[in-house]
């Protein structure tokens, strides 16, 4: 078994307190929910038109919901520090990593064991989760609505198991959330297509290329074993968003997913854009995250571009600290890379590293979180395959049976049993 | 958004003289001018050139951002470069697959430039030049093929190559590639040739060259003809102040100014670090209440507003303090007449931490409508809430250097 001390970050309000049952608390679990009323967003759900060119004109409906909640929460003090009074600025050089210094992020508890080596582990109700969430935290429920249309309600009586956006009490931008799928089945943190599809459809609906949504599995840093996401605004692009791609699957049919690789970037990762459907991003996205679960690799996701582009990032750090491989300097700065700072968003702890935080030190954390190329290029391979043999149908790119076949796989990796007439060889 | 034929055709005007349309005229090229300081960017001149080759007639594109030439191979990351570049303030130059109105796909390299004022270096215009062109040679996607092919027999590849060509029935021209896997040994890959690429496609040095060359045209062509005097000092291809700069004198940038029209509230924006506070911007739906002209109320401090039984206190006592803050606070229109007004008063940082601004976000009490489940929408003040939400974030990154990237060695510092 492999561990690593660290301290966990404080997302709720309630965390730090005994975990004492039932509460009396307004909290989100079996004891105050049933009756209990929450704003309610509702969305409708969209099945086409994705395209890559912005929305025209104004602020959404979700946008400024999202935005107004939360700095109301602000004026009613809930967050542990201003997290806009926080120095930020982007790194010298062409890849515009962005470097914020933020000393009260980091709680002053005493580091705890983690277990690294696990990425799938089992919900323990004892732990701390989202259930114990105080209400005022959530900002509102978010459902799909019955007409296809978006509206919202101040108070609304809460459904069996609702999707809950709260507030990250130690936010690492303006507007920091959580979306707590189902916040009551208390599903431990892992992938599925359903969630993954929710919470594509929040980036989808928030319709603002600042807002991004990102997951961290076990041994990726995630620290609370309830299943969930993140997301924040930050109005500048992350250098992964900036970083150049290759195109693994040739398109043959119009309107699938596109599958590329990340180039010139510190972490080796696959991008997956969005065609005609969403439900098949979703499909796509998460059978490649259940092969990585499965495989026992803790990776981390990026939800960006309105939910048009997805990264999936497998990764070594923490693997790699609990060896004691990892530099003692960069251990000494206490960053956890997760997924903002993967994505090339990197708060740091102390005034020192700040100060000499360069676009190159950026680069030799981040190298230490990648997987090695030969090691990605091998995970990758299985990636492909759990997307294309999924039971699940996703439209990426099958071909008919009387057309070419189409070519996959920069190592050779053929898909499909479709024709017989090729040489193309099953792995 | 509704923009009025007046405000674009002044966004020109402002700046150049009549003699521009005449010169502009005589340029060849396919080019728009856009107005980053009106909601969202629109083109507010459009060349001969773009209308053809677009398809668009010229009332369908002026008025509206040039989005509406990208479509659904558009690539993510190229629309991503572009709206970095309008961010930034700076020029680009991108390959970007377009669509005329009719809906056909068309290659075009896209060169855009900032134009900025003499006065105080802001962007004035972006000059957007499209240059369409057919590919040179499409970027194969399989670089690893041919580095396995010299695993293999020159013989047994010609073998191998005739028959997967001979087993699928393709009348199209075939491109076969081939790929060694360890275990199982050579494997065969058979793709039409006439598949497009849409991810990657790059233009020949000629058109290029044309491009950049109609870029510099255009640009000489607004110096020339820009207006001098009355208080403008023209305009140029580069910045002669830096953005951080700029801000110090109480001047929006546009890119910020982007993100603001963008606000469907009534607010205004007021420089703490300027004297007596003024306001530095003003929304259109401000205007719209309180009855004045944008012109009328930038740099006035916002006491214009009170009248004789205002009390501004609570006001005062919030920018003392650096905290928000709720008053409800009589206010008068241009016309003199009266209304109670539920402002809501935040300081907003930029990204150094400081305060950069004072956002007011008013609400109009006698307009307020009570008709209406008040369950249902947004309240009117959790509007006001949105406003300044919107407002911090676009402020953090934009304000002053923000969150644009700058390319100085650290050996210079």
């Amino acid at each position: 078994m492999l561990t690593i001390k660290r301290v966990a970050t404080l997302v709720s309000i309630n965390q730090e307190l005994e975990q004492a049952a039932g509460c009396g608390k307004d909290c989100l679990g079996s004891c105050c929910m049933p009756g209990a009323k929450l704003p309610l967003y509702t969305f409708g759900r969209r099945r086409s038109g994705l395209l890559a060119g912005d929305s025209d004109g104004d602020n959404g409906f979700l946008d400024s919901l999202l935005l107004a909640q939360w700095e109301d929460r602000m004026d009613k003090g809930l967050f542990r520090y201003d997290v806009t009074a926080c120095e930020t600025m982007v790194l010298p050089g062409e890849h515009g990593f962005i470097a914020q210094l933020n000393e009260g992020r980091h709680s002053k508890k005493r580091p705890t064991e983690f277990r690294v080596d696990q990425v799938l582990q089992p919900f323990d109700g004892k732990k701390f989760n989202f259930t114990k969430v105080g209400q005022e935290e959530v900002l509102f429920c978010f459902e799909e609505s019955e007409d296809g249309t978006s509206q919202y309600y101040e108070k609304a009586p809460v459904s069996w198991s609702p999707n809950v956006i709260a507030i990250n009490v130690s936010p690492i931008e303006y507007g920091h959330v959580l979306l707590v799928p189902c916040v009551l089945d208390c599903t431990p943190q892992r992938i599925d297509p359903d969630t993954f599809l929710l919470a594509l459809q929040m980036a989808v609906e928030a319709d603002n290329p600042y807002f991004r949504l990102g997951y961290n599995s076990l041994g990726a840093f995630a620290t609370i074993n309830h299943l969930h996401f993140q997301a924040y605004y930050l109005a500048a692009p992350f250098p992964v968003e900036r970083a150049p791609t290759t195109l693994i699957c040739h398109r043959w049919k119009k309107g699938g997913v596109k599958i590329l690789e990340l180039g010139n970037f510190p972490v080796r990762g696959l991008v997956f854009e969005v065609g005609d459907s969403l439900e098949d991003l979703a499909n796509a996205v998460a059978n490649t995250c259940i092969y990585l679960q499965n495989a026992n690799i803790p990776f981390n996701v990026l939800i960006a571009d309105r939910g048009g582009r997805v990264f999936v990032f497998p990764q070594c750090f923490a693997e790699r600290q609990a060896r004691g491989e990892v530099e003692q300097e960069i251990l000494d700065t206490q960053v956890n890379p997760a997924v903002w700072e993967i994505s090339g968003h990197i708060v740091l702890k102390r005034r020192l590293d700040y100060e000499s935080a360069t676009e190159e030190s950026a680069w030799r954390l981040l190298a230490e979180v990648s997987l090695t190329q030969e090691r990605f290029d091998e995970v990758k391979k299985h990636c492909l395959k759990s997307v294309f043999n999924a039971p699940n149908k996703v439209k990426v790119e099958m071909p008919t049976m009387d057309s070419s076949l189409h070519l996959m796989g920069l190592s050779g990796v053929a898909l499909n049993g479709q024709s017989e007439h090729c040489l193309v060889l099953q792995v | 958004m509704e923009l009025g034929e007046e405000e674009l055709t002044s966004s020109v005007k402002r700046y150049y003289k009549e003699s521009l349309k005449h010169s502009l005229g005589q340029c060849d090229f396919n080019f728009v001018l856009s107005d980053p300081r009106l909601p969202d960017n629109p083109i507010v001149y459009a060349s001969e050139g773009f209308c053809s080759m677009s398809g668009y007639e010229h009332h369908e594109v002026i008025g509206r951002n040039c989005r509406f030439l990208q479509g659904p191979d558009t690539d993510r990351r190229t629309v991503l470069e572009i709206r970095d570049a309008v961010r930034e303030e700076r020029p680009c130059q991108v390959h970007i697959l377009n669509y005329t109105k009719h809906g056909n796909p068309f290659w075009n390299l896209f060169y855009m430039a900032p134009v900025y004022s003499r006065k105080d270096g802001t962007v004035v215009h972006f000059v957007g030049v499209q240059t369409p062109f057919s590919a040179a040679a499409t970027a194969a996607a399989a670089p690893l093929a041919s580095k396995k092919l010299n695993l293999m027999d020159a013989e047994k590849r010609k073998e191998a190559r005739s028959e997967c060509l001979q087993q699928i029935q393709g009348e199209a021209p075939m491109r076969v590639w081939f790929a060694l896997n360890e275990i199982q040994g050579c494997v065969c890959f058979v793709e039409a040739d006439e598949q497009e690429d849409n991810h990657k496609c790059v233009a020949k040095d000629e058109d290029k060259g044309r491009a950049a060359c109609a870029v510099q045209t255009i640009l000489c062509n607004l110096m020339e003809n820009s207006r001098i005097g009355g208080g403008g000092r023209g305009v140029a291809e580069t910045r002669c102040k830096e953005i951080a700069e700029s801000a110090v004198g109480g001047v929006v940038c546009s890119s910020l100014m982007l993100s603001l029209t963008r606000i469907q509230q009534s607010f205004v924006l007021a420089d703490p670090k300027l004297p007596d506070i003024p306001i530095v911007h003003a929304s259109k739906v401000f205007c719209e209440i309180t009855g004045y002209s944008q012109e009328e109320v930038i740099g006035r401090n916002c006491r214009f507003l009170q009248g004789p039984d205002t009390d501004p206190e609570a006001i005062r006592k919030s920018i003392a303090g650096e905290h928000a803050c709720t008053v409800r606070i009589l206010n008068y229109r241009k016309d003199k007449t009266s209304f109670w007004n539920h402002l809501h008063l935040s300081p907003v940082r930029s990204a150094t931490g400081e305060v950069a601004f004072y956002v007011g976000v008013q609400l109009a009490m006698d307009i307020v409508d009570s008709a209406g489940d008040e369950n249902v929408g947004m309240t009117p003040y959790m509007k006001q809430l949105g406003a300044v939400g919107a407002v911090k974030v676009a402020v953090r990154s934009l304000q002053g250097s923000g969150l644009r990237r700058s390319f100085k060695k650290n050996s210079e510092e």
